[in-house]
């Protein structure tokens, strides 16, 4: 072999080492609260823990301190210990843990390095001094347990975001790290994206070459994996470690009660009737069924007719978007538009609020009537003015930051009214302000008003973006995956919210890759390659959702519940 | 949604795509140093010329994409054109008889030459720039930088890294404007146009930054800079084609300058 002559760091496979934590906390610098702390327990090597924690628990800085970037890249303090395979983190020189550990990031684009396949492979391999053979050699295996076999010439901008992440574990997987972190892998994946990432991870598991930390949201997928579960509560404090198949009652419960989400396989041992348990288990039914509409679902307010869409591409020209998509919502009603990535959701949202003047076809909007009034005639969004456009659409982002216009959470909430009072007549700021802070405490954001909209967490930023439209709502509200990123209690806070806009006569699109969601739905808009390839109601959708293969758009909802919501009568 | 076009790489396996990056760059500097000493429109005619055929033969990029690639810089071409003709010392010359009038504006044959050796010029260097950046991508230019011309890992690469994630930032930038349009902020007066362009630049400065930490992160995670000799996964050194790239570059140089008409 030429690895064993040339010689060099880590070439062979290090054996998966076991994990012991021991009082382990962490508090970052100019933080008062830790981010974790007290977590204690011990994972045999070889062994699959999965993580589960609701927003804030300090999941990611477990992998963080797992993988040696706490403490030694980011500043903070440490309490207790933590040994990987028998080294004390603290007291390990960075290089040494990188040489044995692997972590792998959330967002593919932000931990992908190089532009071709094999040079981004090969970066780790060449920050920790391999020889060039070992590379050479290394290289396509990385590949190949990832299922990449032959992308090696292939540029990174060219694949999916399910080949990407694969991509990323690869890099990892290269250095031949004993222990491998993930730090949810699949977050910003499409369905068939996220079931590539649980086929090989399935496969890494079985192998047990690798002591595996998997920190998940798509608990249904990843909990078949675990060995062993770490439940982490919102301070950061350790609720249970246990073998997956044997949580105690209590802890679950109180997982739960911190907003985590929790498999279903836990849900269901639980017996029936018990308060807490009823509210997780039917989210979506639930807040659905809440409320009651005071309009009907009825009036037409946006309606996309044989909408063609085109970008400029490469060699062949263009690139269609959208083929001859229609599609239209009422008031009242709410649509989840699902896809795999690149089918066209992005721009037929684009097209729908107006922001992107279709080739062919027309987009018509018009805003909700007042009651008694007769309806206005409907409108082109691309020509309207962009007070007329804010009084009838709002779109909230996938990245809420992307949409925030003003200095403080208050003054995030009055913009729109000031941007366009004073052309509508006189408005005085103070009626305003009062109105925001009524606002902001209606979305539980009361305390934060003088806040900076960057400095909030990310459930706070998606409720402000969602406040920011509650003073002047839109006829139509578009919504771009509005529970990313968020647990349990912030998916409900979110669509308890939506829910009273929708009672409110508000029409809503959800672009969204979680099948959770569906049923909290009124109907499904499915797109694929740029076309409409299914319109109807959820329940039909997951019973045969119509893409090649389809199991991985039924994962994570119960099947044949009868739980949809209340279709109104047409 | 894509908004930026493919970037322009070879489609097939040509002479260039074997060379080093630091080869083309010395065989590139020679042809640009050769068509600003002189004014003789003649030596960048030549070497566009030159620069074609190289294009053409021995670059492996897809020439029909070119032209629109260049479009841009066809305009900034034909104003520099204008002006130079316009505004030469030449016209002034009472010795000279007058090509055209126009206006006030008197033109003569040498001011025109001389604006077109100056048009002729921005051709050349477009030209020039393909044929040294187009036939490998980026990587391989900080490669030979890191490689060849022993430029800091930190730096080679941590660009590099900051240039592929620069697409991402002219996304953000059409989705910031979108929802700002949306929340009905449309400034009408100068001042606040000015105003909501430095919100929009400090929305966008804010989420490169922390765009910026995760891949830095994610870099320092697998070991980038973290004291260990790095190694090279691609080792470039100077071959025949390479040698051979800069002779001809050079003689192709020597000959539009000193070759009589």
């Amino acid at each position: 072999m030429t690895e064993a002559a040339v010689g060099g760091p880590s070439i062979y496979p290090a054996a998966p080492p076991s994990i012991e934590a021991d009082g382990l906390g962490w508090t970052y610098a100019g933080r008062t609260r830790p981010a974790i702390e007290g977590l204690t327990f011990r994972l045999e090597g070889g062994r699959v823990l999965l993580v589960l924690g609701p927003s804030g628990s300090g999941k990611s800085t477990l992998a963080r301190a797992l993988a040696g970037l706490v403490p030694h890249v980011l500043p903070g303090s440490w309490q207790g210990g933590l040994r990987v395979g028998g080294l004390e983190v603290a007291d390990t020189p960075a290089r040494l843990l990188g040489e044995r550990i692997g972590l792998v990031f959330q967002d593919p684009e932000s931990q992908l390095v190089m532009s071709r396949v094999d040079d981004e492979v090969a970066f780790g391999l060449e920050n920790r001094g391999w020889p060039r053979p070992a590379m050479v050699s290394r290289v396509p295996d990385a590949l190949a347990q990832v299922g990449l076999s032959g992308f090696e010439p292939r540029s990174t901008i060219t694949l999916s975001g399910g080949e990407k992440q694969r991509l990323a574990i690869a890099d990892i997987l290269a250095a031949r790290p004993g222990l491998l972190v993930l730090d949810e892998p699949t977050a910003n994946l499409d369905p068939p994206g996220m079931h590539s990432i649980f086929e090989r991870l399935e496969v890494l598991a079985r192998r047990r070459e690798h002591t595996i930390v998997l920190i998940e949201h798509r608990l249904d997928a990843a909990l078949p994996l675990a060995d062993d579960v770490l439940l982490i509560d919102d301070e950061g404090h350790q609720l249970a470690f246990a073998p997956a198949g044997s949580v105690g009652r209590e802890a679950v419960e109180l997982l739960e009660r911190s907003g985590a989400w929790v498999p279903r396989a836990w849900r269901g041992a639980r017996p029936a009737g018990k308060p807490t348990g009823e509210r997780a288990v039917e989210l979506s039914g639930e807040s659905a069924a809440s409320g009651s509409r005071s309009v009907e679902v009825g009036v037409l307010l946006l309606e996309a007719a044989d909408v063609h869409i085109e970008y400029p591409a490469d060699e062949s020209g263009t690139r269609v978007a959208l083929d001859r998509v229609s599609a239209s919502v009422r008031a009242g009603e709410r649509i989840a538009l699902v896809g795999p990535n690149g089918a066209g959701k992005s721009s037929l949202l684009f097209a729908l609020a107006g922001l992107l003047r279709p080739a062919a076809g027309t987009v018509r909007l018009r805003a909700l009537p007042r009651d008694g009034e007769a309806a206005e005639p409907m409108r082109d969004p691309s020509r309207l003015r962009a007070r007329e456009l804010a009084a009838r659409i709002g779109l909230v982002f996938q990245d809420p930051e992307l949409g925030f216009v003003a200095g403080t959470a208050r003054d995030e909430v009055s913009a729109t009214a000031r941007a366009t009072a004073g052309r509508d007549g006189p408005s005085a700021g103070a009626p305003d302000q009062q109105g925001a802070d009524g606002v902001l405490a209606h979305f539980g954001l009361g305390h934060l008003a003088g806040e900076v909209p960057f400095r909030l967490s990310q459930g706070e930023q998606r409720r402000l973006s969602l406040a920011a439209l509650a003073l002047r709502p839109p006829a139509v509200l578009l919504l771009d995956e509005p529970t990313f990123g968020l647990d349990r209690r912030g998916t409900e806070a979110v669509l308890a919210l939506l829910d009273d806009r929708r009672t409110a006569g508000q029409a809503q699109i959800l672009a969204t890759h979680d099948p959770r969601l569906l049923p909290a739905c009124d109907r499904v808009v499915a797109l694929d390659r740029g076309r409409v390839v299914f319109d109807g109601s959820p329940d039909a959708f997951l019973a045969a959702p119509p893409y090649e293969p389809a199991a991985p758009w039924r994962d994570g909802v119960a099947h044949g519940r009868s739980t949809a919501p209340r279709q109104a009568d047409r | 949604m894509s908004v930026l076009p493919a970037p322009l790489a070879p489609t097939r396996p040509a002479f260039l795509t074997r060379t080093t990056p630091a080869a083309r760059l010395v065989a590139g500097t020679a042809w640009l140093v050769a068509s600003i000493i002189t004014l003789d429109p003649i030596v960048p005619v030549r070497l566009s010329l030159a620069a074609i055929v190289a294009l053409w033969l021995w670059s492996g990029l897809p020439l029909r994409r070119i032209p629109r690639r260049l479009a841009p810089l066809g305009f900034a071409m034909l104003s520099l054109t204008a002006f130079s003709i316009l505004l030469s010392s030449a016209n002034g010359d009472i010795s000279l008889a007058a090509v055209a009038q126009i206006g006030p504006a008197r033109i003569t044959g040498p001011a025109i030459s001389a604006g077109v050796a100056v048009g002729l010029r921005i051709v050349v260097i477009a030209l020039t720039t393909l044929l040294v950046f187009g036939p490998s991508d980026l990587t391989r230019m900080a490669d030979s930088l890191v490689q060849q011309w022993h430029f800091p890992d930190r730096f080679a690469y941590g660009t590099l890294a900051a240039l592929r994630v620069a697409p991402f930032m002219a996304g953000d930038w059409i989705t910031i404007g979108a929802a700002r349009r949306l929340r009905g902020i449309t400034p009408r007066s100068p001042v606040g146009r000015v105003r909501e362009a430095g919100g929009r630049l400090m929305v966008m400065l804010v989420s490169s930054i922390r765009r910026a930490e995760r891949l830095a992160l994610a870099m320092d995670a697998r070991g980038f800079d973290s004291g260990v000799r790095r190694t090279h996964f691609r080792e470039l050194r100077m071959g025949w084609r390479d040698w051979l790239t800069i002779t001809v570059a050079l003689a192709v140089a020597a000959a539009a300058l000193f070759v009589a008409r």
